[in-house]
């Protein structure tokens, strides 16, 4: 063989199959990926169906206990707890997305380079990403936010900063393991770039364990985010996310303490679904734990 | 070996100053920057002086350079919301955050490593699935919402015990009333840390059950005690205690929620007040000696495995 299997070949598509069945014997793996399937669904799309605004307060309504009206109750501008929990869970799960999305590209990039160039670049890069993980990420991100403000995007560029370096460890040693294999010399006698290489050739061999971390990271993007809102430092109201409504039901702990337990209970649930998936995924997708 | 320490060394003080520049640059040059300062009634003059007072005119390398001579000699600079040395804040501040922090760091090493050795032993069995599910527990539950939720239930409902401090005002001294302070805030960041330190004990106590040495020493007909004792466990506690760098970290990153959930005044707590406030100098100080902390733990966990395990220092 010449050159290594790459997506789309026979052998690829077999070996997908394979993983799938495999997938299949994982009943809390795919007990998590519906209920994650369910509540994308329900936090993109319910809003539209819930007939209460999740932002209009009612002084005449406040804190009331759930009924066939308010499913969740009301919290303590009136507003409807369930129309807020669906709104922000699309804040809570497109920050978690997204976050992970930039963490995810920025560690592949910048872990890639330095394992495949090896050398000064990678003496270099590798000490940024020691500078990284030695700042505990939580004051990484402070620190962030407190320069740059807390408008969505930054939060979720400031929550994918917090994880890139965990991910750039890894492609490191991936990227550095697989550079002097067989199918990485032939691809490059047959002339293949630097570029080519990494992208069509180490890149794929890379993504199981990628896809494994980037799942995990879901979850800790969500707890992260929830945690800066929590802190009044995330997301800011009237927009609603997970973690900012129970900031707000803090101050509510003795007249009404279950307004502080949905939120935590839809962040719980949510991460947990994510972590379950990420722990299935591994058991299928990396032979080696 | 000399060279070795010398070599992490290097590393450790190369590490230490990215993240003095890091952090540094990061909130000099964002737009909002130090400069932030003004508010609508500032006036010219008084913007002036109050920018010259913290050196803000300079240029920001030159500003970094004095900072990071400050800096070396202790001086963190002064804190722009009150006034006061940085140093001399993180000094009041870090006592109630070891206090808290070690506390719960040693629940989370004692239940931790108790738990992974059952799940490992246990392997597959019900037990092994019980504490996997704890530690996946432990790892989703926003450790903030689980504060609350220990208030609600602990203080609120039952009256237990107090729902925030770090000892009641008023009183002196009271090593009881500390304690009874404690108990929430430290059972909860351990929670949260003990996923890691089972997740490693598991790992290590199976590795080192399948290992020639472990089959040995039943082969020669030692104890079951003296082999998980002597033979398992005193190797497998070698992986645990190299993540002391990561706990360390994951701890930091856990006592600004926690700190700010039970009103307990550490620098967790002092890292919230100055980031709602843009007290520049307290954020930089408080980030500069949490990633001294680290890289120094980081640089004594590499010292002790070099000198248990001499293959390290020819790496």
């Amino acid at each position: 063989m010449i050159d290594a299997p790459s997506i789309g070949t026979p052998t690829a598509t077999k070996r997908r199959s394979r993983l799938l069945r495999k997938l299949l014997r994982q009943p809390l793996g795919i007990a998590a990926l519906t209920l994650l399937l369910v509540l994308i669904v329900a936090v993109t799309f319910g809003p539209q169906f819930v007939p209460h605004s999740p932002t209009r307060a009612n002084a005449l309504n406040i804190l009331q206990p759930p009924s066939a009206v308010h499913w969740l109750g009301t919290d303590e501008l009136g507003r409807d707890v369930f129309a807020r929990i669906l709104a922000g869970g699309r804040v809570s799960m497109a920050v978690g997305l997204f976050s992970m999305l930039v963490g995810l590209t920025l560690g592949l990039t910048i872990g890639g380079l330095a394992g495949y160039f090896g050398g000064r670049v990678e003496a270099l890069l590798m000490r940024l990403v020691d500078a990284f993980m030695a700042i505990p990420t939580f004051f990484l991100i402070l620190v962030i936010v407190t320069s740059f403000g807390n408008h969505p995007i930054t939060i979720i560029v400031t929550v994918g900063i917090g994880f890139w370096a965990q991910m750039a460890r890894v492609a490191h040693a991936e990227f550095k393991r697989f550079r002097r294999h067989e199918f990485v010399e032939a691809s490059k006698a047959l002339g293949g770039t630097h570029a080519r290489v990494m992208v069509r050739h180490i890149l794929p061999q890379v993504m199981p364990q990628a896809t494994v971390l980037a799942t995990l990271g879901v979850g800790w993007a969500i707890l992260t985010e929830a945690a800066l809102s929590y802190l009044g430092l995330g997301i800011q109201p009237p927009l609603a996310s997970w973690g900012n409504m129970l900031q707000n039901a803090q101050g509510y702990l003795w007249r009404a303490p279950v307004l502080a337990v949905w939120p935590g209970l839809f962040i719980a649930v949510t991460v947990l679904a994510f972590n379950l998936l990420g722990n299935s995924l591994r058991d299928v997708l990396d032979p080696r734990s | 070996m000399i060279e070795y320490i010398a070599r992490r060394l290097v590393q450790g003080a190369v590490v230490l100053f990215l993240v003095s520049l890091l952090t540094f640059f990061l909130i000099n040059l964002a737009p909002g920057g130090p400069s932030s300062l003004i508010d609508f009634t500032t006036t010219t003059a008084e913007l002036e002086a109050r920018l010259k007072r913290f050196g803000l005119d300079r240029p920001v390398h030159e500003r970094y350079v004095t900072w990071l001579t400050g800096a070396l000699r202790g001086d963190l600079g002064t804190s722009i919301n009150q006034g006061l040395p940085v140093s001399r804040l993180l000094a009041q501040r870090i006592q109630p955050t070891l206090v808290l922090g070690l506390t719960s760091l040693a629940l989370a090493a004692v239940f931790g490593v108790a738990l992974g050795l059952i799940a490992a032993l246990q392997r597959d069995r019900w037990p092994d699935h019980l504490v996997s599910t704890i530690s996946t527990l432990g790892m989703s539950v926003p450790n903030f919402w689980l504060g609350i939720v220990v208030i609600i239930v602990f203080a609120v409902n039952l009256g237990w015990l107090p729902a925030t401090g770090s000892a009641s005002i008023g009183r002196g001294f009271d090593l009881g009333d500390r304690v009874r302070h404690l108990v929430l805030p430290a059972s909860v960041l351990a929670f949260s840390l003990m996923p890691n330190i089972v997740r490693v004990t598991r790992a290590a106590v199976l590795e080192m059950l399948a290992s020639d040495f472990v089959r040995t020493a039943r082969a020669k007909g030692l104890r079951e005690f003296t082999v998980m004792v002597k033979h398992t466990m005193r190797n497998a506690l070698v992986p645990v205690v190299a993540m002391l760098g990561l706990i360390a970290t994951v701890l930091f990153s856990g006592s600004v929620v926690i700190e700010s959930v039970f009103g307990w005044a550490g620098i967790g707590r002092l890292a919230i007040e100055a980031a709602n406030g843009r007290d520049y100098p307290v954020i930089l100080g408080v980030t500069l000696l949490a990633g001294a902390i680290v890289v120094l733990l980081n640089l004594i966990v590499d010292l002790l495995y070099a000198v248990i395990d001499p293959r390290i220092r020819h790496d």
